[in-house]
């Protein structure tokens, strides 16, 4: 029975990446590390670990800085495979301990299945255009799972295993702020109908006419890449594919969006796809179920009005 | 600080893939080769870097036929370009392209600040950076969307999920940024000129002391395919609809279809 160490950014995901791997190996070894104090750490103990390190955030050095600690630990453990976290801090300590080990990663795993012959898994590439279809024969492995990649473990606080805390190895970078973000206001994940926005708009204003079209069918809004993080017009919490947010709503409404399988990655699973674009050969209306061919200006006033209309 | 290198992906720009429909395989034989998107704005990080520090500029990159990215490189500012070219790179996962890197920059002298981007458009693995820093031994910082020198030091602003990190760095560092750290230019014709006349270095794996069997890839890739669409993909105004019409026809049939 190989042994599987978890890695996760917060307790919430811990409890994912813990069924997770008991649904690799449901007999399997578990030792858990999360960034918190050491109540996060018992919660590993409580959803099926035997042993649990809490890795809370070190007040003025980088959370990456357990990574030396970590492969100290992992070359004398041999853990046959490394879950983590799909998030920032945790890829790139997947990443560092990765090349520590000479380990290869799965980034945001799919199928991940541990066989006598190694381990298989899929990953994306060309921004979801492709799945890939990997195995490797390495001793250990590491992947990236993401934060909804399985129902979460649950916690049975009865459970008994040994709870440390450690302490990072000192480095040269120096965290001198941190800066929280500000309130998240926004619940794509739960939106039925969404209306995405691309750069199709030419400037900020124009975003009142899609509002209008949005709010006639009680849709949120969303945007691409480029609007929240380029022009800034939306918070980054409403930017939509594979380093946004992916969702599955009952209506995705694109308009001035290209299409590019970066930003479709994010909405493939909605039910009806929509796309208003000028460019009748745009990616995002072959990728579509119904697409309007047109500028929104002209476009986006006809459907409020036809949309009043049913 | 000595001397900036900045690493860069030649891809096969994702734009022009053609799925075939019956093997689900992609066809990326109209697909050109280009800098991958998100490090172009690290070549521009690099000479802004550049220019606050007045230290030296290179780029480097590795890969199968990589020597054709030369010039465009070049016309984005570097003062060199390193290009390891060599055909077993064609399959290279990120812990080759990441050893494969560190042989280059350790054989580079002076190199003590590492540019990558967050990721490339065809794997998009998020690894490189970071493991370049833990085979060089440099410090890692990524998911940078700021970057300014302060005398000897880098002071860093990290986009994390919680919000904004604020990093000083002294000594060795790979920075990995995100894209909104800065636009990337097109190069001008000056810029374009210029290139002509800058060294670009193509080296094998030899010339930095590696064999093929050392950058072998970890992960074997037995297959790409592309995910199934059974999207209809109707257009509501083809010739003689007015887009009026097809609004209609679209608020009808998303009522029929119990969406609205
Ligand atoms: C590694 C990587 C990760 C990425 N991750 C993401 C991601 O998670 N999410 C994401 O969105 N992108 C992502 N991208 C970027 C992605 O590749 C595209 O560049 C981006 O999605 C394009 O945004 P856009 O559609 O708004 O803009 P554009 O591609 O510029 O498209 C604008 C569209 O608007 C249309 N248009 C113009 N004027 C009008 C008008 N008046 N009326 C109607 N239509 C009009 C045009 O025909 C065009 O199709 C990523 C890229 C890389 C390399």
């Amino acid at each position: 029975m190989s042994k599987i160490w978890i890695v996760a950014e917060n307790t919430a995901w811990l409890a994912v990446l813990a069924a997770y791997a008991k649904s690799l190996q449901p007999d399997g070894e578990i030792t858990a590390f999360v960034h918190g104090d050491e109540a996060a750490a018992r919660q590993g103990i409580a959803l099926g670990a035997t042993a649990a390190f809490a890795l809370p955030l070190p007040a003025d050095a980088l959370w990456e800085s357990y990574t030396p600690l970590l492969a100290e630990k992992a070359r004398a453990e041999q853990p046959a495979l490394i879950l983590l976290s799909a998030a920032k801090r945790c890829r790139d300590m997947a990443a560092q301990l990765g090349a520590l080990l000479d380990a290869p990663c799965f980034s945001d795993v799919k199928n991940l299945s541990l066989t006598p012959d190694g381990v298989s898994g899929e990953t994306l590439v060309y921004g979801g255009a492709g799945v890939a279809q990997a195995t490797t024969r390495a001793a250990t492995v590491l992947a990236t799972v993401a934060a909804k990649a399985c129902d979460p473990a649950l916690a049975d606080a009865s459970r008994s295993g040994t709870v440390a805390t450690l302490a990072p190895a000192p480095g040269a970078a120096q965290v001198t702020a941190r800066l929280p973000r500000e309130a998240r206001s926004v619940n794509l994940d739960g939106a039925a109908k969404v209306v995405g926005v691309g750069r199709g708009l030419s400037e900020q204003k124009d975003l009142a006419g899609i509002e209008a079209l949005a709010k006639a069918i009680g849709a949120e809004m969303a945007c691409s890449r480029p609007i929240a993080e380029f022009f800034k017009w939306m918070p980054e919490e409403r930017y939509i594919g594979i380093s946004g947010q992916q969702i599955k709503p009952q209506l995705y409404l694109a308009v001035g969006i290209s299409g590019q399988a970066q930003h479709y990655y994010g909405v493939r699973d909605a039910k009806i796809i929509v796309s208003v674009n000028k460019d009748a050969e745009a990616l995002m209306n072959l990728n579509a179920d119904y697409y309007i061919v047109g500028d929104w200006k002209e476009v986006a006033p006809s459907l409020i009005q036809a949309f009043g209309a049913v | 600080m000595k001397k900036i290198a900045v690493c860069y992906k030649w891809v096969l720009s994702d734009a022009d893939i053609r799925i075939n429909e019956r093997t689900r395989e992609l066809d990326m034989e109209k697909c050109k080769p280009q800098i991958n998107e998100y490090d172009r704005m690290g070549l521009e990080t690099g000479v802004r870097l550049k220019e606050a520090s007045g230290c030296e500029l290179v780029a480097l990159t590795c890969g199968a036929a990589t020597e054709a990215s030369a010039k465009d490189a070049l016309s984005r500012g570097p003062d060199a370009v390193y290009c390891l070219d060599d055909p077993v790179m064609a399959v290279a996962d990120a812990t080759a392209t990441s050893k494969v890197l560190a042989a280059m920059i350790r054989s580079i002298s002076d190199v003590d600040v590492v540019i990558c981007s967050e990721g490339s458009s065809d794997q998009y693995a998020q690894q490189v950076g970071p493991r370049l820093a833990a085979l060089l031994g440099f410090t890692s910082v990524s998911y940078v969307s700021k970057a300014e020198v302060q005398g000897d030091a880098l002071l860093l602003e990290r986009k994390l999920e919680q919000g904004t990190e604020c990093v000083k760095v002294i000594g060795p560092v790979v920075v990995s940024i995100v894209p909104d750290i800065c636009e990337a230019p097109i190069p001008s014709v000056k810029q374009i000129l210029a290139a002509k006349k800058k060294p670009s270095i193509k080296l094998g794996l030899a010339d930095i002391g590696l064999s093929a069997d050392s950058v072998a890839p970890l992960l074997h890739v037995a297959g790409v395919k592309a995910p199934l669409s059974e999207r209809k993909a109707v257009r509501l105004n083809p010739d003689g609809v007015s887009i009026s019409e097809a609004a209609t026809a679209l608020a009808r049939q998303l009522a029929a279809d119990g969406i609205l």
